[in-house]
């Protein structure tokens, strides 16, 4: 048998290792192409957040970027030249490598979004009329533009429970629901409570709770914000409004000291829901659910008109007989200012300009809600949103800053006659009638309350929604709210109080707007304010008379109510309210 | 006015005899309109007369003024057909053809057979329409009130079918992106035709009233007379510049629509006058009846607007039935068609001329701006020159037989 030899040199030659990527174009970033464009980004960016850096948009419903990647919901589909036999990729998922081209406008990609659609919509109610998220749902925004071809299905839709309370905030609706999980990962990575997971297998599949456990995280009303349908509703907002009547402000959540930063959607003079608004210092993109309810006083049980005793009279009236108080108890050095941390900058500036100036005040009593409940991720334990500017403005005017018990005190002791109280909140029940002893107590007031309802003159006072203005929050961070309506009823924001009393004492009032006001006594605090400007809300002027709709609006989305004019009750404009109160642009 | 005050009273020429002797006159401001019978729509003009001479005159136009192309910035893309219905109101579906024509090439929009010979028919009986509101209006005003009769008889005859068709005597808002809005109802064609029979008889009723008339022939022949060259220079379309002689006619020089398949002849004048202008009037509303009636041995049954929902808005049973149809009905109701970005131009034959709609698209629902052509502006405009040293009385039949449509002109 001959001996079976293998030649040394037989061996065949082992396949070349595949090219490794290229150097890269630009050290220390990739370069790639991304529908014919360059982009150069940062390591380990996914496609979704590269293609976007050059204006190109890939759809998505899954993808988040403050949560992890699922690419679960395929709309972000897109070609690679890198990818295995042409497959399409997720980018979502997929990290930007050097040289790569990548095509999202390919008859291949195109195909596959109007599919993922298709099957997407195979088991979706026809509730569009019914539904919140109408208007503001990336299931008709998509369809319009990567399917907009008339439904195939001939067989029945799967059938599922439509109202599915979740918690005290959410309702899910699963039939809408497309299982993109965001709400899921939400609330297992950023609260760490895990409350939400996926029950059942295929088109039976739906988000639940664990079976008699409600989700009560304190946080839950985010993953309505998040689901990009119609699946999980706020129980606040459900068939209170259609999303395109409404308009949104930039303006914040008074909630709580954070200021968290928030879209207010207001229609008309009412305010119907917060939306949180991107902030990455303050707030994320997330906010508390007792913060998002905290909008309801701007609503309800507010002071309208203004009170001497127990009868309405018009607010001059009233004004006139407060300043009239004011300056006897000021004479006799028996009179106190009570200031409100829920007020704003420019309230409080006001009110402690004239206390100074026109009523030789050296002390201001602060009063505020108490304290609240708190944690390590957003919310605050004090639960006023101005408490750092209030101790700014005592600063600068040089008053000394006492507690609201103090006042109490004073009052009991008969050292204190008379109280002026910018904002009715007080840290106690009990210290309204312990204030209530006083000869003469003046009250501006947002809502109805024991303080308001113990006053001798009391002004109606409008909230943050009403008026332009300056927060401070816990860190010193100043913050603009804009303002969204004109003030209802007869109500003015503080600092418009604050200057008509001024008046009626002798001051020159100077201030047509907060804008002029925050110019004109802002500079006092400004040193303590770095790096705020007044201004910093861009296209602030874009309220003046009817807006044109090519203009968009403060979010991007088409405007609900043209008119930003003050209305009285039957709707009519309030034309004599516009010159004082609308704002003058520079 | 300026010269009146120069020159307020003429020099008196030196007379043959005292018999000749011409009577000092002075120049005489007189106000024709806004109000007034024979000024069509709401138009203003100050005249200056030299005894029965016009020395001058100035167009005062606006009173109709609406911002047309301005408002069709607020609002969606489909919502700007009624407006356009009050551009040139007597024949408002061809505003409507013409302004959804420069949306479609804006989107490169199909539009189906049907819908397209439904454009032409509703078209061409407008435009008889518009004829006959000419030729009625200056019958009366040059003393024939019968001529209106018939021809108001036959207009409310038009009228009545396409109210049938649309729901609206003047205010069609027919045409949409991508098609019409409705079908014929049962039994429509035949009924149209019976009524261009009737139409017919009333049209040969006027010609005979008015063709061969002595007073209309003194009042039109050699009046208000415009030359080829002048016509072109000011930018005469339609009627009015083929009178003065041009053969230009946009269903011919570009044919639109099913046009090139019909057969039908363009009538050219040699004078420029009122009289040829009204001749041209007169044989149009033949060949519009002749189109008519051979759109109506084409037409096959069929779809009458584009299968697109992106543009049109999908058949209500799917807009109930299918979360498809009531998201493309939701989207298109409540943002407006999404038109490509960019620029088009698309222009139509009007009954009194080049009606051309100019439309820029940001991508966006609603139009970024939207400009017209409105045909009678160029032939408003040449008024005062026409007229300067004419006899006041010759205004009448011109400002008549130009056709001046406020809302056009003044949008």
């Amino acid at each position: 048998m001959a001996e079976e030899t293998k030649p040394a040199d037989a061996a065949p030659p082992k396949p070349a290792p595949p090219p490794g990527p290229p150097p890269p174009r630009n050290p220390g970033l990739v370069t790639f192409t991304i529908d014919g464009r360059e982009a150069v980004v940062k390591p380990g960016t996914n496609l979704i957040e590269a293609a976007a850096s050059v204006g190109v948009s890939i759809p998505y419903y899954c993808y988040q970027k403050r949560l992890s990647i699922a690419a679960n919901c395929r709309m972000c589909l897109v070609e690679m030249s890198n990818a295995p036999g042409g497959k399409l990729m997720p980018a979502c998922q997929m990290t930007a490598a050097e040289g790569v081209s990548v095509r999202t406008d390919s008859p291949k990609v195109k195909e596959q979004q109007r599919a993922t659609l298709e099957f997407l919509l195979v088991n979706h109610p026809v509730d569009c009329p019914i539904c919140d998220q109408s208007g503001e749902c990336k299931l008709q925004d998509y369809y319009m533009q990567y399917n907009a071809t008339a439904s195939r299905l001939d067989v029945p839709k799967v059938k599922l429970q439509k109202r599915v309370k979740l918690g005290a905030l959410v309702v899910l609706d699963q039939e809408r629901c497309i299982l993109c999980t965001r709400c899921v990962r939400f609330m297992s990575e950023i609260r760490k409570n895990p409350q939400l997971g996926v029950d059942n297998r295929g088109s039976h599949s739906v988000i639940a709770t664990a079976p008699g456990l409600p989700l009560d995280d304190r946080y839950s009303g985010n993953v309505v914000d998040l689901c990009p349908v119609g699946a999980l509703t706020s129980t606040d907002f459900r068939f209170r409004g259609r999303v395109w009547f409404l308009s949104s402000a930039r303006s914040l959540c008074t909630g709580c000291a954070r200021g968290c930063n928030v879209f207010l959607d207001y229609m008309r003079d009412g305010v119907y829901r917060y939306r949180p608004r991107e902030n990455d210092l303050v707030n994320q993109e997330w906010m508390c659910d007792e913060g998002r309810l905290s909008y309801k006083p701007f609503n309800d049980a507010r002071v309208l008109a203004a009170r001497v005793g127990r009868s309405n009279v018009p607010r001059a009236q009233a004004v006139a007989e407060a300043a009239r108080l004011l300056r006897a108890h000021a004479g006799q050095g028996t009179l106190a200012l009570l200031a409100s941390p829920v007020a704003s900058l420019e309230d409080l500036l006001a009110a402690a300009l004239v206390a100074r100036d026109g009523l030789k005040l050296s002390e201001i009593y602060v009063g505020g809600r108490p304290d609240g409940w708190h944690d390590d991720f957003l919310r605050r334990a004090d639960q006023n949103p101005n408490r750092a500017g209030l101790a700014l403005v005592a600063k600068a005017f040089g008053l000394a800053v006492k507690s609201a018990s103090d006042l109490a005190d004073a009052v009991a002791s008969g050292k204190v006659k008379g109280v002026w109280a910018v904002g009715a909140e007080l840290p106690a029940p009990a210290l309204a009638s312990a204030l209530g002893k006083a000869e003469a107590l003046v009250v501006q007031a947002t809502n109805e309350g024991d303080l308001a309802a113990a006053a001798t003159v009391l002004l109606p006072a409008s909230p943050a929604p009403e008026s332009d203005g300056t927060f401070v929050n816990f860190e010193g961070r100043a913050q603009r709210v804009e303002l969204a309506y004109w003030p209802r009823g007869e109500s003015l924001p503080h600092w418009g109080l604050s200057a008509e009393i001024g008046r009626a004492l002798g001051l020159v009032s100077r201030w047509a707007s907060a804008r002029q006001l925050f110019e004109d006594l802002g500079r006092r605090v400004a040193d303590q304010l770095p790096g705020y400007a007044w201004n910093s809300l861009p296209s602030v002027d874009r309220r003046k008379g009817l807006i044109p709709l090519a203009a968009g609006t403060v979010d991007g989305r088409l405007p609900g109510q043209r008119e930003r004019m003050p209305l009285d009750q039957s709707g009519n404009v309030q034309w004599t309210r516009l010159p004082s109160s609308r704002e003058e642009t520079p | 006015m300026s010269k009146a005050t120069e020159t307020a009273v003429h020099p008196v020429p030196a007379a043959a005899s005292p018999l000749d002797a011409p009577f000092p006159t002075k120049r005489m401001l007189v106000n024709l309109g806004p109000s007034h019978p024979a000024m069509h729509g709401t138009v203003r003009a100050v005249v200056e007369l030299d005894g029965e001479a016009v020395h001058a005159m100035k167009l005062d136009i606006g009173f109709l003024h609406r911002g047309f192309e301005k408002s069709c910035e607020n609002v969606t893309w489909t919502q700007v057909f009624p407006y356009t219905d009050r551009l040139n109101y007597v024949s408002s579906i061809m505003n409507n053809v013409g302004y959804a024509l420069a949306v479609e090439k804006l989107a490169g929009l199909q539009v189906p057979e049907r819908a397209q010979y439904l454009r032409v028919i509703t078209s061409e009986l407008h435009r008889m329409c518009d004829h006959l509101t000419l030729i009625s209006a200056m019958g009366l005003e040059l003393g024939a009130m019968t001529v209106l009769i018939y021809g108001m008889e036959a207009r409310d005859l038009i009228w009545d079918r396409l109210t049938e068709l649309c729901g609206a005597r003047l205010t069609s808002n027919y045409a949409r992106v991508g098609g019409v809005s409705r079908d014929v109802p049962p039994g429509w064609n035949e009924k149209v035709l019976r009524i261009l029979d009737r139409t017919e008889a009333l049209r040969v009723e006027i010609d005979r009233l008015l063709t061969r008339n002595r007073i209309v022939i003194d009042r039109t022949r050699g009046t208000g007379v415009v030359s080829r060259e002048d016509a072109i220079d000011y930018g005469f379309t339609g009627p009015c510049l083929r009178a003065s002689g041009v053969s230009y006619d946009v269903r011919k020089a570009s044919p639109y629509l099913v046009y090139d398949r019909l057969d039908f002849d363009v009538p050219v004048g040699s004078n420029g006058d009122n009289f040829d202008r009204y001749l041209m009037r007169m044989e149009e509303m033949k060949q519009s009846d002749r189109i008519v009636r051979q759109c109506f041995d084409q037409m096959q049954p069929g779809a009458i607007a584009a299968d697109d929902s992106r543009y049109v808005l999908p058949p209500k049973p799917e807009v109930y039935g299918s979360i498809e149809g009531a998201m493309a009905h939701f989207k298109i109701i409540m943002e407006g068609i999404k038109v490509p970005a960019g620029e088009a131009y698309a222009y139509v034959e009007a009954a009194n001329g080049e009606l051309g709609f100019y439309a820029v698209s940001d991508g966006s629902g609603r139009p970024y701006k939207l400009g017209v052509r409105a045909p009678g502006w160029n032939m408003l405009m040449a008024l005062p020159q026409m007229m300067e040293g004419k006899l006041l009385a010759d205004l009448i039949p011109t400002f008549d037989t130009i056709n001046m449509i406020g809302g056009e002109v003044e949008q």
